[in-house]
């Protein structure tokens, strides 16, 4: 019987945590573990949690400081594998999936696997904004094919790329390839990870699995709406996307990458004292070249 | 008058001399038993021949000659002795029986001791080795996992090739009637080892599943354990190589039809694994498994082998959940394919708060103690190393032991004078047992570069006593995850000279740490065991 731990990593929002366990534990496919780490909160979230500890239906790993994304997720994932998961379930903070979302995203799963031949490396959700519609940042990246099995009748796409909202991700891919990048912090590190794992085989993104993504506005990024509050952020997407251009596909690519950034932050008049931020942090790329962590076996 | 027990064996025993002498020179049980090896194989090979066997024995530290092409040359070097002869008439059936005779010289080494590799470096490269290791094995060490990182990330990145069945197997001819079922092992020697300590249980469960045992090894060795009890009513082949070219197939041609052969068990023997294409070719009926213990990421070892060999597999045995995910995760072998069934006593006996609380600061001295082979692989080394290390702690008092033997055994006394830790760190030698070195431990630690799922640590946890191990292979089933530790070798010993400060300074951390570590020993604990896996398999093989 094939299991799944859910994995929800969490840093200061205990407003919407609450709400992202429930929609878990009321799935009707129940995961098998509830692993909420708590990157270091320093607002209610342990006492948003401590009921759910009390009860058995929650584990909760406390990480000593805020390693970010990419290390919650690395350090979920890597306890889900411990405790002998067959697949992880990822999410964020503010990802409330609908109640079949799981039963789907494994039927799917299953399904693909069929009809495909080959087991897919992932299987993530669609994702809605609050107000039904998509969620501008979180749309997957389809392959060339991408209608292969839609075309037999599965309600499936083939993806190469996902954002970490609802990912179904299997044991094999995390033996095979690792866990997400901990250096990586934030930003790009879900980009990084599934095109790692889809090197072995598609993701499939599962049209029946739903979930909804409370962002408090609905609009995709881009390198032009760099600002003084959000630029902390940018600056590890920049350094993350062109390390990741530069180490894992070329110097073509990298150089590419440099051009569309200059050309994104130009068409947005990002402040040229921004800019010049931003390309530092591009130019910390090029030193920047972390390897994945592998989970260990216990059971 | 000694009396020697002939063996079961594909051969009519004509004549021996030498075999029941009383002196100093005279063939002890060991000997016996290789001779009679060597009679099996040739017996396999040529059917129906008469043999004429000429046993010599070889001076100390030279490997037996059994079965390879020297024993076809009926001149043996000078330094040689002729000991005694063996006129046997093999009984494998033959289209056309050859009464010719056949003669041989069978050299059965000089000596049960076990040959290290390492005494056996030669030139000035081996010199160079040695002498590194000797004077600087702290530094040697480094460089060592420095080459360990570079494999990992090559077998990271690599996919092994794998090897195919035939495409259209052969009829299968209806030969099993009459013959005694039997089952076919390959083993690496028959040596003291835990993977052989397995094997041997397995032998003994097909005996009681009644079914003949024919064990090949194809390793040089004194094989010291071939005379245990197992290996009564056992053909034993204890290949030396290189074999005749064509010899293989007719071996195996000669078991097949002197046996009806049930099913092949894969140990640790890399000629068995190269022989199963062509095993599968002629019997695609038979089923065939393996065990597998421990990954070797500097050659890739039996499990990389096995890998390769997968297709020719019906099923993989293997001993901790790091091979079971190495294999299906990082392969792709089929989940349904790999079966994990541990092999070690998992017992984690009364572990309670009190027995936990009883065995800290059992004596007034907080003791680290090693129990383990002095030994390449375990670093006993590094041992010495850390305890170092912690002398120098300020205001912590503390013993050390080291418990075991083997060829490093030179090296730790020169290293422990050199490190000034004569008087405090006691050696033991294997003489003594090791649960009462347990008994006064507060603390085990494995520094080892490589493992599979130590046994060392099972007894320990059964006792109360908290392990501090390197993070290699699957120790991680059941070490706790805070104690451990980094392969390489300074953050190895930075990581448990804190480990071993705190366990010695807080019970309520030394607690914590030893409830995680009984939870581990007990969820394994839950595990199917090897032995029911291997006793269902040879009675499914045994009935008709």
């Amino acid at each position: 019987m094939t299991t799944v731990a859910a994995v929800i990593v969490t840093y200061n929002r205990a407003n919407k945590l609450s709400a992202v366990i429930k929609h878990v534990l009321s799935q009707t496919r129940q995961p098998d573990w509830v692993i909420v780490v708590d990157n270091a909160s320093t607002d209610s979230t342990p006492a948003v949690l401590a009921p759910h500890v009390e009860e058995g239906s929650v584990t909760v790993l406390r990480l000593p400081e805020n390693t970010g994304g990419a290390g919650g997720f690395a350090s979920g994932m890597a306890r889900a594998y411990e405790l002998g998961a067959d697949f992880v379930w990822i999410m964020d903070d503010d990802c409330y999936p609908d109640a079949d979302a799981l039963a789907e995203l494994v039927r799917g799963y299953d399904a693909a696997h069929q009809g495909l031949g080959v087991a897919p490396s992932f299987a993530c959700s669609v994702v809605k904004w609050t107000d039904g519609g998509i969620c501008e940042m979180n749309n997957p990246g389809t392959t060339w094919d991408w209608a292969r099995l839609l075309v037999r009748g599965q309600q499936a796409v083939l993806v190469a790329h996902c954002s970490f909202v609802s990912v179904l991700v299997p044991r094999w891919a995390m033996t095979r390839f690792g866990l997400p990048l901990k250096p990586y912090f934030i930003w790009f590190d879900d980009m990084e990870y599934t095109l790692r794992i889809s090197r072995a085989a598609p993701g499939v993104q599962i049209l029946t699995s739903t979930v909804v993504h409370d962002l408090a506005t609905n609009h995709g990024v881009n390198f032009g709406q760099i600002d003084d509050a959000n630029l902390w952020k940018y600056e590890y997407g920049i350094r993350n996307e062109g390390s990741y251009q530069l180490h894992h596909r070329g110097t073509v690519e990298f150089l590419a990458f440099a051009r569309h950034l200059q050309r994104m932050m130009a068409e947005g008049k990002v402040p040229l004292r921004l800019r010049l931020r931003a390309v530092q942090a591009l130019l910390r790329a090029i030193r920047f070249d972390p390897r994945p962590e592998f989970p260990r076996s216990v059971l | 008058m000694v009396a020697f027990r002939i063996p079961a064996g594909p051969f009519e025993l004509q004549d021996a001399a030498g075999f029941d002498e009383e002196g100093p020179d005279s063939l002890d049980d060991r000997e016996r038993r290789l001779a009679f090896g060597a009679a099996n194989y040739f017996s396999f090979v040529y059917p129906g021949h008469s043999l004429r066997l000429t046993i010599v024995r070889g001076p100390r530290g030279t490997y037996p000659s059994l079965t390879d092409d020297r024993c076809r040359h009926i001149g043996w070097f000078p330094d040689r002795v002729p000991v005694a002869s063996l006129r046997v008439r093999s009984l494998v059936p033959s289209t056309a029986p050859d009464p010719r005779m056949t003669d041989l010289v069978i050299d059965i080494g000089g000596g049960d001791e076990n040959i290290d590799t390492y005494d056996q470096l030669r030139g000035i490269v081996g010199k160079a080795r040695r002498a590194t290791r000797f004077f600087a094995p702290i530094q040697y060490d480094v460089a060592r996992q420095i080459r360990t990182d570079v494999a990992e990330r090559r077998s990271a990145t690599r996919s092994l090739p794998r090897r195919r069945p035939a495409a259209v197997p052969r009829r299968v001819d209806g030969e099993g009637s009459g013959k005694p079922p039997a089952v076919l092992f390959g083993l690496h020697w028959l040596e003291l080892g835990g993977a052989e300590r397995w094997a041997l249980d397995c032998i003994q469960l097909a005996k009681e599943a009644g079914l003949v045992p024919i064990v090949i090894t194809d390793r040089d060795s004194a094989h010291p354990w071939i005379t245990r009890p197992e290996f009564d009513d056992t053909v034993v082949v204890p290949m030396t190589h290189p074999i005749v070219m064509g010899h293989d197939a007719a071996l195996l041609d000669g078991v097949f039809a002197t046996y009806d052969i049930r099913g092949v068990h894969v140990h640790h023997n890399t000629w068995m694994y190269d022989r199963l294409p062509w095993i599968k070719s002629v019997r695609p009926d038979l089923p065939v498994v393996d065990s597998l213990h421990i990954l070797e990421w500097r050659t890739g070892g039996f499990v990389d082998h096995s890998v390769c060999m997968s297709d020719m597999i019906n099923e993989h045995h293997v001993i901790s959940p790091r091979l079971r995910d190495y294999l299906i995760g990082k392969h792709g072998i089929p989940a349904a394919k790999v079966k994990l069934a541990t092999l070690a006593n998992l017992t984690t006996g009364n572990l309670t708060e009190e027995a936990a609380k009883a065995g800290h600061g059992r004596t007034d001295t907080f003791t680290v103690t090693y129990v383990g082979r002095f030994h390449q692989q375990k670093r006993p080394y590094l041992f010495l190393k850390l305890a170092a290390e912690l002398k120098k702690a300020p205001g912590f008092g503390v013993r050390f032991i080291m418990h075991g033997d083997g060829p490093l055994a030179r090296e730790v006394r020169s290293l422990r004078a050199r490190l000034g830790l004569a008087g405090d760190v006691e050696l033991r030698g294997p003489d003594q047992p090791v649960s009462a070195t347990l008994a006064e431990t507060d603390v085990l630690v494995i520094t080892s570069e490589n493992e599979g799922l130590s046994l060392t640590s099972f007894e320990a946890t059964a006792v109360g006593v908290p392990v501090v191990s390197a993070d290699v292979g699957s120790q991680g089933s059941i070490v706790a995850g805070d104690l451990l530790c980094p392969r390489h070798t300074y953050p190895f010993v930075r990581a448990a000279s804190r480990a071993i400060q705190t366990l010695a300074s807080s019970p309520d951390q030394r607690k914590h740490w030893l409830e995680e570590q009984a939870g581990k020993a007990d969820a394994l604990k839950r595990l199917p065991t090897g032995v029911d896996w291997a006793r269902d398999l040879y009675r499914k093989w045994s009935r008709p």
